[in-house]
């Protein structure tokens, strides 16, 4: 698992923490549609910008507004609170949403991007532009097929876990200074002691992710700022992280595929 | 009497179980490719024909063994007679004949007519014998009178069963038959002119002392030999006349030699295709279990592609000619037939419920994926069948089909989004798991018996010995997940354990449960 992280000592708690409460949708599309019905609960504000304003359904108008591809983007600047902001990019044109994609980073270093694309190449391409986080839409929809054939159950359970609202989590649990885990080799803790808590994997600080049993993971000695994935229901990781004293925490800033 | 005695036991044979499937398993072992006995049969027969050719062809100069000659003569020849007559029984049935028959005239309220039954019979009997296959094996058996020298050369005939055995030879002759005519025509045209020539020569040459040609079969051995353009020059005409004939004859010949050619190209040419697919038919009827994927585009081509990563047959049916040479082009066994027709699964000939493992409606089109889950469903009822749905109004169509899994591209976006904004973290650690490049992988390893004998409870299982995380166990006959179980929990065969780490120590450990042996 490899998961990248900037350095944690330069973002405070705050930060890391910090809902988004501002969903951009570029497009207007029957993704775009399926988004807003899926995120509506999650964010205070949606907006969708499309170049065809006249194509809206009526009961989408109140979340739309027009935009060019080639605006300076003074509006949204102006009415946007881009650090608690999400954008997702989904139109159709792949050219175009690369553009897109690239005009929002270039204005907006640090908004949250998420690009939707049609196959690996623009997957590809879309990171390049600058995209946070890229759904290869094939590439995806070929994965779920392949998993549920050739997998059923794990597929099961992992899809419970993800999209439906089952009791089992995952979680990222981070090493704070006043944990007693700190100092300690991971392979010396006893995680039978956390009954109901699978690690699976451990984070460093150099933002590289271990499996819990890899030849590297086995003697790393476990410092704050480490970060443990953990699966586990809900109770069970409330009461794992007020034993380790350590809190779960969501890093935004900058996360990759 | 003895009419009613052949009526009663024609009707207990027609009806007889036992014999019917006694029948039935000799037809298939004989006639029946897809069984698999058959080639053992084949196997054996193939040898016992080399092993009388090589006597054979030792027997000229040297000495030959008497048991092997016994056994060349008389066993081998013994088999051969068993087996045409085998050939012999399950080609028709005499006892539906006389059924019939006796079936028919009752009907009409005459008296049974046995002695029309008995000439069909024969009619049906004798036909199959005169057939060329038949007249070979029959020949094949004529060594047994080897004290007849002449029988002797019989032998040989035996290398003409091979033909039975020889699938090529059967297409090949297939293919040459579609060109009945041309052949034809072509065979005319050269005896007419062997016929010509070889009189001619023979009138211009027959009383010339110094011409080689004294007889009319040299004339026409000489004929035969210039028009295939062969030309030994053992014999050659030696009068103005006779060479004149020669040169007719010669450029006959080249007209000859083109004509077959071509035939024969034009002939593979225009059936090479069809060849092709038989073989390609063939070999899918083999297969044991796989995937058929009805639909060839970009979800498709993709998942096709991961499913073949572990090791799965695939089967592509489109309809689109270009599709199906991408399809070819990525390495799969692809079928240009409309997944929406019946006759494209019969041509197939399989049986869907236990050759295949499931069908993937994946055209990016919902009428298309519709109408070909209505075909296959329509054959058979309990095939899984997977459907990608591209517009939610359509869902009902498929699930009123009743087809297993619906997949649904645009719902799948709507869940990724909500998923990265609420739980981005269990988002990324369960693609990565998912994902096929990743050195950590979730895998399913399935309880049977022999695993629950040597490991009765999840402690004993000590896949952390094998640094494989057991994320639970998913109890089938329940339907439920027990995550992360105690150490006492109790396996039962049919459970699935669920284990997280690296590809190669997961196989270890499964590797591990399957061949401990117990302790016991």
């Amino acid at each position: 698992m490899r998961f990248l992280f900037v350095s944690l000592k330069s973002i405070s708690i705050q930060r890391l923490v910090m809902p988004k409460t501002t969903a951009l949708i570029f497009g207007y599309n029957k993704y775009a549609r399926e988004i807003v019905n899926n995120v509506k609960d999650k964010y205070k504000h949606i907006k969708i910008y499309t170049r065809h304003i006249e194509n809206v359904k009526e009961q989408d108008l109140k979340f739309v507004e027009h935009f060019e591809l080639s605006d300076k983007w003074y509006t949204i600047k102006k009415d946007v609170d881009i650090k608690k902001s999400m954008a997702f990019c989904v139109l159709k044109d792949t050219a175009e949403n690369i553009f897109l994609t690239i005009s929002l980073r270039a204005n907006f270093p640090d908004l949250t991007i998420i690009a939707l694309a049609s196959n690996k190449e623009s997957a590809n391409k879309l990171k390049m532009a600058g995209a946070n986080k890229v759904i290869p839409l094939v590439e995806t929809t070929s994965d779920i097929i392949a998993n549920m054939l050739e997998k059923p159950i794990s597929n099961k359970i992992l899809h419970s876990i993800l999209y439906e609202e089952s009791a089992l989590k995952i979680a990222q649990i981070k090493i704070s200074e006043e944990s007693h885990f700190k100092d300690e080799e991971l392979h010396s803790i006893d995680w039978t002691r956390y009954n109901g808590i699978i690690v699976l994997s451990v984070m460093r600080k150099d933002m590289k992710s271990e499996f819990i049993y890899s030849n590297k993971a086995k003697h790393h000695i476990i410092e704050p700022g480490d970060v443990l994935v953990v699966v586990g229901y809900e109770e069970d990781i409330k009461e794992f992280e007020e034993k380790i004293g350590s809190k779960r925490y969501v890093d935004w800033s900058n996360w990759s595929w | 009497m003895l009419k009613r005695w052949i009526l009663d036991f024609a009707y207990y044979l027609d009806t007889s179980k036992s014999y019917q499937r006694r029948k039935q398993f000799f037809y298939r072992l004989l006639e029946d490719d897809k069984f698999k006995y058959k080639k053992y049969v084949d196997f054996l027969m193939i040898t016992l024909i080399f092993i009388s050719v090589i006597v054979l062809i030792r027997e000229v100069k040297h000495h030959v063994n008497d048991y092997l000659l016994f056994f060349s003569n008389y066993i081998i020849s013994f088999v051969f007679f068993v087996e045409y007559m085998l050939r012999l029984w399950v080609s028709s049935s005499v006892s539906k004949i006389i059924v019939e028959r006796a079936e028919h005239d009752t009907f009409l309220h005459r008296e049974v007519n046995l002695r029309k039954a008995f000439l069909k019979i024969l009619r049906v009997k004798l036909k199959y014998m005169l057939s060329p296959q038949a007249i070979i094996d029959l020949l094949a058996i004529l060594p047994f009178f080897h004290e007849l020298r002449l029988l002797r050369i019989f032998i040989l005939f035996r290398v003409f069963k091979l033909f039975r055995y020889a699938k090529s030879f059967q297409t090949l002759s297939s293919v040459l038959a579609t060109k009945k005519f041309e052949f034809l025509t072509l065979g005319i045209f050269a005896s007419i002119v062997i016929f010509v020539s070889s009189v001619l020569i023979y009138v211009m040459e027959g009383n010339d002392p110094n011409s080689p040609i004294n007889t009319l079969y040299e004339a026409i051995y000489w004929s035969i030999v210039t028009i295939s353009t062969v030309g030994y020059g053992d014999i050659t005409p030696v009068s103005h006349e006779g060479r004149f004939v020669a040169m007719l004859v010669i450029i006959a010949g080249i007209a000859v030699l083109a004509f077959t050619t071509s035939l024969f190209v034009s002939a593979f040419t225009e059936k090479l295709d069809e060849i092709r697919e038989i073989k390609m038919i063939e070999n899918v009827s083999k297969l044991k279990k796989f995937y058929l994927i009805c639909g060839y585009e970009s979800i498709a081509r993709e998942v096709a592609r991961k499913l073949a990563l572990s090791n799965n047959d695939i089967i592509i049916m489109d309809e689109d000619a270009e599709r199906v040479e991408l399809a070819k082009a990525d390495g799969f066994t692809a079928l240009n037939y409309d997944p929406g027709k019946v006759e494209s699964y019969e041509k197939l000939s399989i049986d869907m419920a236990t050759q295949v493992k499931a069908i993937l409606c994946l055209r990016e089109n919902d009428v298309e994926n519709v109408y070909s889950a209505l075909t296959i469903r329509s054959i058979d009822k309990k095939v899984f069948i997977l459907a990608l749905l591209m517009q939610d109004v359509n869902r009902e169509k498929l699930e009123f089909i009743g087809v297993d899994k619906i997949v649904y591209p645009q719902e799948l976006v709507g869940l990724i989004t909500k998923e990265l904004v609420g739980k981005p973290v269990a988002f990324e650690v369960i693609h990565e798991l998912r994902s096929e490049n990743a050195d950590v992988k979730i895998d399913e390893l399935g309880v049977t018996e022999r695993i629950v004998e040597n490991f009765p409870t999840v402690g004993e299982l000590g896949n952390k010995k094998f640094r494989v995380v057991l994320l639970g166990i998913y109890k089938e006959k329940d339907d439920r997940f027990y995550f992360n179980p105690l150490d006492d929990m109790l396996l039962e065969a049919g459970d699935y354990l669920l284990v997280i780490g690296y590809e190669v120590f997961i196989r270890e450990f499964e590797k591990y449960l399957h061949t401990k042996v117990s302790n016991a």
